[in-house]
């Protein structure tokens, strides 16, 4: 059988250095084993049959002719759930497989297990499915306040959070008034859902899968299959890629479910179309801004409405339904405020977890507004958002004080005060909008600058008990001192067993630290989500090493007859011999609590994270052609456990949000997908992404491991609206809507 | 993807021979496979076609044949295209991604299908893959569809960058069928959808485009490909231009002049190119010239940008053509 990838042991370094990835050569050189690369020998292959419509009524399925295929083992439907047939995140609303309603088109249906992909993918077009199709809910807004049909018992609204804080009437002499829209977004991560499920001879079931949360997929598999948690077993497959995309169910329980009906090991891999409608996208969104201004540029009130479209199942739009209201109003000092933020039930695709999680949408509206009241006062950008900028101190709309840096206003000061990139000079075609494309050598270009602040919670909030478990092994190998360090916190590229290691080697002062593969077999980890792993799961890595070197400086008092403070790697090897220490210690950050449902006051929050994005673009104003010059940003991480991997993130999280501003959009038209592939769901290509030059700030976070402040999303709220305002600063439209695109900039009315 | 016989003819006229109303040739595959995954073409036997003595760039006699199986890498990067027929060059290169081009033929190009999202979704209705089930793309999805030659059966755009520059130059498509070999010209080869849209060229059953052939056109070196796609690479054309042009002094004497992602097929504009003859190449010229290709666009709820794009599309294409050499 073909296991998960052996990834776990790297170089050398501790905190503050940049080792080499353990993972790293062997994916560039295309060796890695990726969960879709598992083989068993006798495994089968299974599939779903997924719906094509949004909103049908299912009046019978019939699988006689698909049993008849040579090569299937099994056909499964709703009536072969063992356990309870809905699974969710935070609600468990979704069917595991569809009963006698159909809410998403893509919404699986049945499972075929068959000798081959093919044979069963054949099979799967035999099943005779009879749908009675119905008028699909497509419109958000209209959803919460029309007189539509509701699509859950309990109507429409997945979550409403409201806010209010100081005078609901408040007046103010400048007022500027917006009404943004962001398009959906895809995670486009490279590696398609996939897993392997054994049945065991227990009765349980061993599954290997690309997730972002192990126990959270547990939790609802064994709900799903009416087993206890010591019967399904889960171990981390090689992940491609997840940006929150795999924090939902795909494969996991259906490739079980068909394991234990086989008695057989069940592969499943989506192809990239299925993988569309495999995973939840970020949502759309409308928002609504109205922001109130002294003449000297100070913010006196906020009012904001925000539809996120949820799609047909609940998912994790709750928490970002909370996160769009708490963080809808951006890092600036602000008395007054009303938020109403609905997360909204429709047929369209489930939306839930991506990288940034609500407060991307926020960013690009207040940011716009923002900019919308520098040009209405006749002020800079900057220095409006800089006489607003929250600082240490200050006071979040939900009346939770900022009780470490928040340097907002030198974020914006460092990206606005490095040089600016070199003005077009030397012919370099693919430094022009559109490209080697033969469309400009500088004719209709025009540059413009923009910028932008974005404000990110960093881990679980509300109240959430928000933990992670880790087992540290401290022996003697090959006559060193080795340490085994074991998590079940997933590694989905972000380089979190890097960390793991470097946390470990400083800690205890050796060199040889190995992670083991994580799985269920240690407590929870949490999610890959949040930005929180360095947080919660470096924490709890630290926590088990303190108590480890505590045992072991017990053991040297009786080595050495004295206490000592630290112990070099040949006397761990001395006080040790043939003893070995483990200690497994759960590790939480300081709790938090719920909103109130009624004014949305509470200390929601554990950790908040800053960047500021400038945008330098040139655009060919005639044909409507962007190309971003440079994306510089800067960004507070507390601490840089691993400086290389910072920068990383920041760039990363920099391009998603410019392939947000001017290209990334799923095409949903009366609830059905219509670009699910990589040649029509465009992202940016290398010719696409500019230099990104970074400036990292260390203000230690007095509550946080090493003083450190998760890295990952910060940067993916910000780089959006920084890219439109320089396209607006170049082009003079108002351009409420992303993605922009070619016709926006030749058809659009200037503002 | 549906079962299916693969043979591999060592002949063209075994390979006519074999061929019927249920096979598919195979090329480079790129277009072929793809489809065949999705189920939109469901050929019982698949002919690869790549044995067959259907290489080669020949220019001798002024002019250029080029072989049916020739790569798009291989073609864009020979000297004579390259200097002779620069628009040629950069119709290719502009077209899709290294990997694929090195894999797809100057064939299996002309004959690549649309990228209609409807085309490629068996769940929906399209005249194009089911004659009479209906458009959904007039009322749905339509900002890559066509503006020029849409019927009301029909409005996907032909998506090859290649099949522009060629119906610019007056190319010729060679074929060989049961009956024979033919020529017939490229613009003529392609048809439009009317109320038949499944038919989308001439080529009868069975018949092989055996190559391409390239009129010689010494002022073709004055020539340029000029393509707007919504990143910077990689992607088809929202809209294209090949434009080139022969002066005298400051004064056009000819041109020619077709557009990509506005038609149903590739699109020459004969107007324009009256337009732009004998007159001075300023700016003024261009401008004008380019309002003659507005006749009889029809615009649909998402591409209305078009006509307007098209224009300016062309004005630039004529003035960066004189910023070339
Ligand atoms: C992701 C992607 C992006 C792309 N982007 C672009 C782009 O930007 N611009 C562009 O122009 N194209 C683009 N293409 C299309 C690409 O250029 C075509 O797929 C390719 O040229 C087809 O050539 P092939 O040899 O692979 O054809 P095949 O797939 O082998 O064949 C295509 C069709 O032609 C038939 N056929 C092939 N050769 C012959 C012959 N000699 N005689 C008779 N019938 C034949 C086949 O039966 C089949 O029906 C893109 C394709 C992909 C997949
Ligand atoms: S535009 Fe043509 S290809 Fe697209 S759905 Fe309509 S008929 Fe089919």
């Amino acid at each position: 059988m073909t296991k998960p990838a052996e990834v776990t042991r790297s170089t050398t370094g501790g905190i503050g250095e940049s080792p080499l990835r353990p993972d790293g050569a062997l994916k560039v050189r295309g060796e890695f084993a990726y969960s879709s690369d598992l083989w068993h020998e006798d495994m089968v292959w299974g599939v779903t049959l997924r719906s094509p419509h949004p909103h049908a009524r299912i009046r019978s399925v019939d699988l006689t002719e698909a049993l008849r295929v040579p090569g299937v083992h099994a056909v499964l439907t709703h009536q072969d759930v063992p356990g309870t047939n809905r699974y969710g995140l935070e609600h468990a609303d979704q069917p595991v497989l569809a009963v006698d309603l159909v809410r998403y088109h893509g919404e699986p249906v049945a499972l075929v297990a068959a000798d081959h992909p093919e044979t069963a993918r054949r099979a799967m077009k035999r099943i005779k499915v009879d749908y009675e199709v119905l008028t699909p809910v497509s419109d958000a807004e209209h959803a919460v306040h029309g007189d539509g049909p509701r699509l859950h018992r309990d109507g429409n609204v997945v979550r409403h959070v409201p806010i209010r804080r100081g005078d609901q009437n408040a007046t103010a002499p400048v007022v500027v008034h917006g009404v943004y829209e962001v398009g959906m977004q895809d995670q486009a991560f490279l590696g398609p859902e996939s897993g392997l499920a054994v049945p065991a001879e227990d009765g349980g079931v061993d599954l290997f899968v690309a997730t972002q949360w192990l126990h959270v997929d547990q939790r609802q598999i064994c709900y799903a299959l009416g087993l206890p948690a010591d019967k399904v077993r889960l171990t981390l497959a090689g992940v491609g890629g997840a940006f929150g995309g795999r924090e939902d169910l795909s494969i996991q329980v259906h490739a079980c479910l068909l394991a234990r009906h086989t008695g057989k090991p069940v592969k499943m891999v989506y192809n990239r179309e299925e993988s569309f409608y495999g995973h939840v996208h970020r949502h759309p969104a409308k928002l609504y801004y109205e922001h109130g201004a002294t003449e000297d540029g100070r913010l006196v009130y906020v009012r904001s409405r925000i539809y996120l479209d949820g799609g047909a199942y609940a998912s994790s739009t709750p928490a970002v339904v909370a996160n769009a209201a708490t963080l809808g109003f951006g890092p600036y000092n602000v008395d007054n405020v009303t938020m109403d933020c609905w997360g909204v039930y429709t047929n369209n695709p489930p939306c839930g977890a991506m990288r940034g999680f609500g407060a991307v949408q926020a960013g690009f509206a207040y940011e716009s507004q923002m900019d919308k009241l520098a040009a209405a006062l006749g002020m800079d950008p900057v220095e409006v958002r800089v006489r607003n900028a929250m600082s240490e101190g200050s006071t979040m709309p939900t009346g939770q004080v900022l009780d470490s840096a928040a340097p907002v206003a030198e974020l914006l000061r460092l990206v606005r005060d490095r040089p600016m990139p070199a003005e077009r000079g030397e012919l370099d075609l693919r430094a022009m909008p559109g490209g080697v494309s033969n469309t400009t050598h500088g004719e209709g270009v025009v540059r413009g600058v923009g910028y932008a602040v974005g404000v990110k919670n960093i881990c679980f909030s509300e109240g959430f008990d928000d933990y992670s478990t880790a087992r540290l092994r401290l022996e003697v190998l090959g006559g060193e001192p080795a340490a085994t360090i074991h998590t079940a916190a997933a590694e989905v590229g972000q380089g979190l067993v890097t960390i793991e290691q470097q946390i470990v080697r400083t800690e205890l002062g050796i060199q040889q630290v190995t992670v083991h593969p994580a799985d269920t077999t240690v407590g929870n980890g949490g999610s890959t989500s949040a930005s929180r792993q360095t947080y919660v799961t470096g924490g709890a890595v630290k926590a088990a090493c303190e108590a480890v070197r505590e045992k072991l400086l017990k053991l040297a008092v009786t080595r050495f007859g004295e206490p000592r403070a630290n112990l070099t790697p040949a006397e761990i090897v001395s006080v040790l011999g043939t003893e070995v220490i483990e200690e497994t210690v759960e590790w939480r950050h300081r709790p938090t609590t719920a909103l109130d449902p009624e004014t949305g006051q509470g200390f929601a929050h554990v950790q908040y994270g800053f960047a500021a994005h400038r945008a330098v673009v040139d655009v060919d104003v005639e044909l409507g052609l962007v190309k971003v010059v440079e994306l510089a940003c800067a960004q507070d991480v507390g601490k840089a456990l691993n400086p290389q991997a910072v920068v990383g993130q920041i760039h990363g999280g920099s391009v998603q949000g410019l392939g947000l501003a001017v290209m990334e959009e799923i095409q949903v038209t009366e609830g059905k997908v219509r670009n699910p592939s990589f040649t029509d769901y465009l992202i940016p290509t290398i010719l696409d992404t500019p230099p990104m030059p970074v400036d990292v700030l260390e203000l230690a976070d007095p509550h946080a491991p090493y003083g450190l402040r998760g890295v990952g999303e910060p940067p993916t709220i910000s780089s959006t609206p920084a890219v439109v305002a320089a396209i607006r600063a170049a082009t003079g439209l108002a351009l409420t809507r992303v993605p922009v695109r070619p016709e926006h900039l030749t058809l659009e009315e200037p503002r | 993807m549906r079962e299916y016989r693969f043979e591999r003819p060592g002949t063209v006229t075994e390979a006519v021979r074999r061929s019927g109303s249920d096979t598919a040739y195979l090329a480079g595959g790129t277009t072929l496979v793809d489809l065949m995954k999705l189920e939109v073409m469901t050929p019982g036997r698949v002919l690869d076609i790549n044995r067959l003595p259907l290489r080669g760039l020949d220019a001798t006699g002024g002019g250029l044949r080029i072989g049916a199986l020739e790569r798009m890498t291989d073609v864009a990067a020979d000297p004579r295209v390259r200097l002779g027929y620069p628009m040629l060059s950069q119709a290719l290169e502009l077209s899709a991604s290294g990997q694929l081009r090195n894999m797809a033929s100057i064939g299996g190009n002309l004959l690549q299908r649309t990228r209609c999202g409807y085309f490629r979704d068996v769940s929906m209705p399209c005249n194009k893959r089911q004659p009479g089930s209906g458009c959904p793309a007039i009322r749905g999805e339509n900002r890559m569809h066509a503006v020029l030659g849409t019927s009301d059966s029909c409005v996907a755009t032909h998506p090859s960058d290649l099949a522009v520059a060629l119906a610019a130059l007056d190319a010729r498509v060679q074929l060989q069928g049961r009956d024979g070999v033919r020529t017939v010209n490229l613009c003529d080869f392609y048809l439009l959808p009317a109320d038949t849209p499944h038919l989308e060229h001439d080529l009868r059953p069975g018949e092989l485009v055996t190559g391409v052939i390239v009129p010689r056109l010494d002022w073709a070196q004055r020539s340029i490909y000029l393509k707007i796609r919504d990143r910077q690479s990689y992607e088809f054309a929202l809209s294209s231009a090949a434009v080139a042009i022969r002066r005298e002094g400051d004064t056009i004497v000819e041109a020619r002049v077709a557009v990509g992602g506005m038609g149903t097929r590739p699109w020459r504009l004969p107007a324009v190119e009256r337009a732009l003859a004998g007159r001075p190449a300023t700016s003024n010229t261009y401008a004008a010239a380019a309002t003659a290709t507005v006749d009889g666009t029809r615009p649909l709820r998402h591409n209305a940008f078009k006509p307007e794009l098209m224009q300016r599309t062309l004005i630039r294409a004529l003035l960066e053509l004189e910023q070339t050499r």
